[in-house]
């Protein structure tokens, strides 16, 4: 804690209002309320107040009596689950540090941010994670204890430091006997200051670095984004329900999620997996909705294959009621997300007709309030959104201020930027730079271990520079380029930003992934990745047969499908910004493979060693790889030749 | 420690949290409901509100009709536990219908010359007709366990020969072909089921006040044999049906799986041929021919196999078929009345119809009507999609 900068002003001492003592208030007042549900056997199985009272103070005292002390840290590798959030607030409950573990992370990050954050306790879900952390125990000499939450085949195992998490129950019973007083006493220790977790950052640059929140931090970012209706706005209420289904190691989820249900009195359902997240979201109804854009792109796309594959009529009818989706779409952008007469007139035409039904399908029908954050969305799937009633507002904050920095407000939302500043915050743009920077008791205390690193981002006046190269709209809305490190400089000395040229690819519902290159070269060239989903839907169409990923993209039909997609953009943008060639890469892009982020970052980097002979074939005007130019496409030379070459 | 304090309290969740949203299954007994949704609920609740108005407003020819449906219904759900649900194809139902009425005939029914009849009350004899054809389908149902397909439809053909031979020679008790006896009296305690009765102040027909008795009666049998369907048992008649091997191996018990099915189904038989029997008025032997066990074979097929709901709707159609087509023949100018002038006459177009209509329910919807049903919902329940 030394290396930590001067904490920013916390907000208000004695008001400090920690996320364990928000629980113990609902338990006290509606002991047998909902707070969560979790699909298991086929029925959502209900969890009260006091049933996650009861598991956090049982996990506290377990942790105590495994010997962990303040300030210790303790993992979570499991996908979204009560026993996350039982696990989180236990921690957090003996003023111990809680690190999040993505349920993707490959048995090498493990052993990265096992050693990087010195975990004592890890919480394995099951035996894919127990696996990854017996392969790398060896090498992190902090880790005392795997505790696994499924036995399913662990149980057999035979490691010392396996505990199941019914023994962690049972000794957290035994601990409470001999020291009932433990945790009331903890919570009267708890300060301000006190770090209570650890978020690994993505990393698509260097190795993830833990940024360090403190019980000030999430106190500050829950009263912004949840009790004063920061990301959902009016504030939520008992009376709301939502799904947590994106990784809770991910500070947005965390908000969404663990923040939201314990400041609000939201009821969370748990998603039974990744896979199950559409099937669910319809049981559950969701009034709440907060998506990553991958997220809302892909309902936007499921909508689109279904309707392909529906019947004449149907098609007909919700030709007609997209007509209409346009027009409210349209008109409500130009009116900030307000509704006009025509609007309502409209949405009255289209609701019993297609839009009750839609929605409901998708699961959105009980929406009352959805949000977008972590990365840029396409206006488009936001227009259609807004035309079928499901009014997205865009959020944007980072790991390093809590999620807290500029929302789009209900009434007052422009399309293509991340809304306004927060109330209450400070938030200014560089004027050199051109870089966010924001201030306020929400900004993290540093970042673990590193120093240095905290010192790049964080000035002695408090301001957290954010990376993210911003401008002005109207003087009120902030509008993201790009990546301040991600800004490509031709060799005609333009600045260009990349995600904007990207984000229009990926518009189309054919492209997952687009990484435009051009650093110091000439011209732009596009790295393109096709959505296997709707392309291979559109080859069965045609009558394009095919049998891999690889095969597929590198179909002329498809290439050409591309290139279209390509020519559209190119008009969108200036001459010097005109991706004038493409390749399409070989394989899907994987964070297994060390390609994508856990939260499904490029990372350029390695992209560029590994499909490095693709740029190279481009600016060296070579034709060896699937792809085109502006006029003609062209296959593979040799195929087979070509798969050894670009493995 | 005394045990979690939290847990035995029963949970509780604010309604706006779970209201409009159907698919919330927080319990396995809201999931596996027979009304689990509203609608399901709703519609249940207006059409037994329309089937006790009915009989208030209908003539009593179209009361009478539809208290056939309803005795056509109790008999389809019958062999449907058999032949839809367990997979077992029977051609013996009449058989099961005749001794039921026969059962309750001598029970309840009047003596006449070498007629004999115990008048005794509803009460005895409405159980009775269904105990003795159920406990005749104990005995069958060793027999018929053993084999399966196309030989247990020959098997259960044969029944219905030997039935009616022994209907027809049992004369004491059936009054022997073309004579025939007169069926039991629905007599609950001195009150006549079948006679003019004051009902809410309204005087109503013999008819109408049968009508309501078998629509209750349709009611509590077709609840019976749905949750009987979604019960342990139901699932294992489903097991047998789908591949009696596979069931074998995971545990089921074919023999005694079999056997219940066909005691069931007898007693459905039973209790729809003793109130057939009175809707009739006077049985003969050759009533319960194979004829009869292939009408309820078509109200099955046209209804949809293994669904209660379908086997009413089987029934409404096999029952009220030929009305229609005597009522459209009055506007149809080739088909003649009874008389036999024009083209066609009407009972030739009802025989013709009804075969047609078989072959074409199991050529294009083997689901039957209730299929059909079921496609209309799904084309709504999906949309806007198709799937």
């Amino acid at each position: 804690m030394s290396t930590v900068l001067e904490p920013t002003a916390p907000s208000a001492g004695a008001g400090l209002q920690t996320l364990p003592q928000r629980i113990r208030e609902h338990a006290t007042r509606d002991p047998q309320r909902v707070c969560m549900r979790e699909k298991r056997y086929g029925i959502w199985q209900d969890i009260t107040w006091a049933e996650y009272q009861e598991h956090i103070e049982l996990v506290g005292h377990a942790l105590v009596s495994l010997g962990i002390e303040p300030g210790d840290r303790v993992a979570i590798h499991s996908e979204n689950r009560p026993e996350w959030l039982f696990g989180d607030l236990g921690i957090v409950a003996v003023r111990a540090i809680t690190v999040g573990l993505y349920p993707t992370n490959p048995p090498a990050e493990v052993r990265y941010l096992l050693q990087d954050s010195g975990a004592r306790v890890l919480f394995a879900e099951d035996q894919e994670q127990v696996d990854k952390a017996l392969d790398v125990e060896a090498d992190c000499p902090s880790l005392e204890w795997i505790v696994y939450l499924e036995p399913r085949g662990v149980s057999d195992y035979d490691h010392p430091k396996l505990l199941s998490w019914d023994d962690v129950l049972a000794r957290g019973r035994e601990h409470r006997e001999a020291d009932p007083s433990l945790i009331e006493r903890r919570a009267r220790e708890a300060e301000s200051g006190d770090i209570v977790t650890l978020v690994y950052t993505s990393g698509t640059t260097g190795p993830p670095k833990g940024a360090m929140l403190t019980n000030g931090n999430v106190d500050f970012a829950t009263r912004v984004l949840v009790t004063e209706g920061g990301t959902y706005d009016p504030p939520p209420t008992s009376d709301d329900v939502l799904v947590s289904y994106l990784p809770l190691c991910h500070v947005a989820e965390r908000a969404a999620t663990t923040w939201t249900n314990a400041a609000g009195g939201v009821t969370v359902h748990f998603a039974e997996s990744i896979e199950t997240v559409t099937a669910n979201l319809r049981e559950v109804q969701p009034t709440l909705f907060f998506a990553v854009p991958r997220i809302w792109e892909k309902l936007y796309a499921g909508v689109h294959i279904k309707m392909n594959a529906a019947s004449r009529f149907k098609k007909l009818v919700y030709g007609f009621a997209m007509k209409l989706a346009d027009r409210i779409g349209e008109e409500l952008v130009r009116n900030q997300g307000n509704h006009t007469p025509t609007t309502r007139l409209l949405y009255a035409i289209g609701y019993p007709l297609v839009f009750r039904a839609l929605r409901d399908r998708i699961g959105l029908r009980k929406v009352r309030a959805a949000s977008s954050g972590a990365a840029a969305i396409s206006p488009e799937v936001l227009r259609f959104f807004f035309g079928i009633g499901v009014i997205i507002y865009e959020i944007y904050g980072m790991t390093e201020n809590s999620a807290v920095a500029t929302v789009n407000r209900p009434g007052r939302v422009k399309l293509g930027t991340v809304g306004e500043p927060h109330d209450g915050i400070d938030l200014q743009i560089d004027e050199t730079t051109g870089e966010i920077l924001t201030r306020h008791p929400g900004v993290f205390a540093g970042y673990w271990n590193k120093p240095d690193q905290t010192r790049e981002v964080m000035d002695t006046d408090g301001w957290l520079h954010t990376g993210d190269v911003g401008v002005w709209v109207d003087g009120t809305h902030v509008k993201i380029v790009d990546r301040i490190k991600d800004i490509i400089i031709t060799a005609g000395g333009k600045n260009i930003s990349p995600s904007e040229i990207e984000n229009s690819l990926k518009t189309s519902p054919f492209i997952k992934e687009a990484v435009v290159v051009g650093d110091g070269r000439a011209y732009l060239t596009a790295l393109i990745g096709i959505e296997l989903d709707t392309i291979g839907d559109w080859a069965l169409s045609r009558r394009i047969p095919y049998t891999t990923y690889r095969d597929l993209s590198e179909k002329e039909e498809v290439l050409k499908l591309v290139q279209k997609v390509v020519h559209q953009t190119n008009e969108r943008f200036a001459r010097v910004e005109n991706v004038r060639k493409f390749r399409m890469m070989p394989k899907e892009l994987d964070h297994e493979d060390g390609e994508l982020t856990a939260t499904q970052k490029v990372k350029r980097s390695s992209l560029f060693d590994m499909f490095g002979d693709l740029v190279d074939d481009m600016y060296g005007n070579r034709t060896a790889f699937a792809g085109g130019d502006l006029t003609t496409v062209h296959t593979p030379e040799h195929s087979d030749g070509e798969m050894e070459g670009a493995a | 420690m005394t045990g979690q304090p939290s847990t035995t309290l029963a949970p509780k969740a604010s309604r706006a949290t779970r209201r409009g949203r159907p698919e919330l299954y927080t319990d396995y007994r809201a999931d596996q409901a027979i009304w689990n949704t509203p609608a399901k609920r709703f519609w249940t609740a207006a059409l037994v509100l329309v089937g006790l108005y009915l009989p208030f407003t209908l003539s009593r020819d179209l009361t009478g009709l539809l208290t056939l449906v309803f005795i056509y219904a109790i008999g389809g759900i019958g062999l449907n536990l058999v032949t839809g649900y367990a997979g077992q194809v029977s051609l013996g139902h009449a058989f099961f219908l005749g001794l039921g009425a026969y059962t309750a005939a001598f029970l309840g029914g009047e003596p006449s010359g070498t007629v004999r009849g115990l008048e005794l009350d509803l009460l005895i004899w409405l159980p009775m007709a269904g105990i003795v054809p159920a406990f005749v389908g104990l005995l069958v149902a060793p027999l018929a366990a053993r084999v399966r397909g196309l030989y247990l439809a020959i098997l259960t053909l044969g029944l219905v020969f030997m039935g009616e031979h022994l209907f027809k020679e049992a004369r004491t008790f059936t009054g022997g072909p073309g004579v025939g006896r007169a069926p039991a009296e629905p007599v609950v305690f001195g009150y006549n089921l079948y006679a003019r009765q004051t009902i809410l102040g309204v005087e109503l027909p013999r008819e109408s006040v049968f009508y309501l008795f078998c629509f209750a009666l349709m009611i509590g049998m077709a609840i019976l044999a749905r949750n009987l369907a979604r019960s342990r048992w139901g699932r294992a008649f489903a097991a047998v049906r789908d591949r009696d091997i596979a069931a074998e191996v995971m545990g089921v018990p074919l023999l005694r799986t079999k056997t219940l099915a066909f005691v069931l189904s007898s007693f459905f038989a039973g209790i729809a041929g003793a109130l057939l029997s009175v809707v009739i008025g006077r049985i003969t032997p050759e009533n319960w021919n194979l004829l009869l066990s292939i009408d309820f074979l078509a109200v099955i097929l046209i209804g949809g196999i293994a669904t209660i709901s379908g086997s009413l709707i089987g029934a409404a159609f096999v029952v009220l078929l030929p009305r229609g087509v005597e009522w459209a023949s009055g506007y149809v100018p080739f088909i003649g009345g009874a008389g036999g002038s024009g083209f066609i006459s009407v009972f030739q177009l009802q025989g013709i119809l009804f075969g047609a209509l078989i072959v074409l329910f199991i050529v294009v919807e083997p689901r039957g009507l209730f299929g059909m049903w079921l496609r209309i919902r799904n084309y709504w329940k999906a949309w806007p999609f198709s799937y």
